[in-house]
């Protein structure tokens, strides 16, 4: 979908969150991931794909992007790393 | 007068609307904090492409405080980044 | 309260207006916000005050 990004309010933000989208931005780029947030100041996108190891996150600026497309929803699994990938780590402590 | 009930259906979408954003904000100020002290790949306009470790952001998200950054004339030790000039930046968590 | 609204000098508190948008946008996690805020954009400017950064690039780029 085109779309005044910008100007989208919260609600409509939150329609895309915890969906994969691949996005247009700047002049010929083209970004795939799952939507973490959208910062409702900025409207910059948080992207996140999951790797083996770890994930790695793209911080999209509001003003670049240019065209949105929901790929798909995600499954639970997801869904729980994507809600707890930026949530500060505790390591279980094992006190002697 | 206004009807009781159209004003807390109102109050109850505005309510709704700020827990909307309080949750999508949070979450950001979260993800730009955990970026700290880590290496940090920008891909700017007219296709600038730079490494850095980054410090911190403004609350407007209007700049970017990094240290090492690495331009194609060298190393400059600290810098601002306009995020205007930003379109997208990448780390691995 | 009628020598307070309309006698009293038109005083503001600094932070307050920016504490009532903040309510206004946020609604009851107003202060939660506020207060993650705080720390980052306190964060940001020691670091500037401390490291004393220069623009990069000195003019800003253009589409």
């Amino acid at each position: 979908m085109l779309c005044d990004w910008l100007h989208l309010g919260p609600q409509e933000w939150l329609q895309f969150v915890n969906k994969e989208v691949k996005v247009k931005a700047g002049n010929d780029d083209e970004l795939r991931g799952w939507l973490h947030t959208v910062d409702p100041v900025s409207a910059s996108l948080v992207l996140v794909t999951f790797g083996h190891q770890g994930a790695s996150v793209v911080v999209l600026m509001g003003h670049a992007v240019r065209e949105l497309q929901v790929l798909r929803e995600a499954d639970e699994v997801t869904s729980q790393r994507l809600r707890t990938c930026f949530l500060p780590h505790r390591k279980p402590r094992l006190e002697p | 007068s206004i009807p009781t009930s159209a004003a807390s259906h109102d109050t109850e979408q505005l309510q709704e609307e700020q827990r909307v954003r309080s949750m999508l904000r949070e979450n950001f100020l979260r993800c730009l904090l955990s970026v700290n002290n880590k290496k940090v790949h920008f891909h700017m306009l007219e296709k600038v492409n730079v490494e850095a470790t980054f410090g911190s952001s403004d609350i407007d998200v209007l700049n970017f405080q990094v240290s090492d950054l690495h331009t194609p004339i060298g190393v400059q030790k600290e810098a601002l980044i306009r995020s205007r000039d930003v379109i997208s930046f990448t780390f691995d968590l | 309260s009628f020598l307070r609204s309309s006698v009293a000098p038109p005083t503001e508190r600094p932070g307050e207006r920016r504490a009532a948008e903040m309510k206004k946008l946020y609604g009851d996690d107003a202060p939660k916000i506020l207060a993650m805020e705080a720390a980052m954009q306190l964060t940001f400017d020691r670091n500037c005050d401390l490291k004393q950064p220069n623009y990069w690039p000195v003019i800003p780029l253009k589409l």
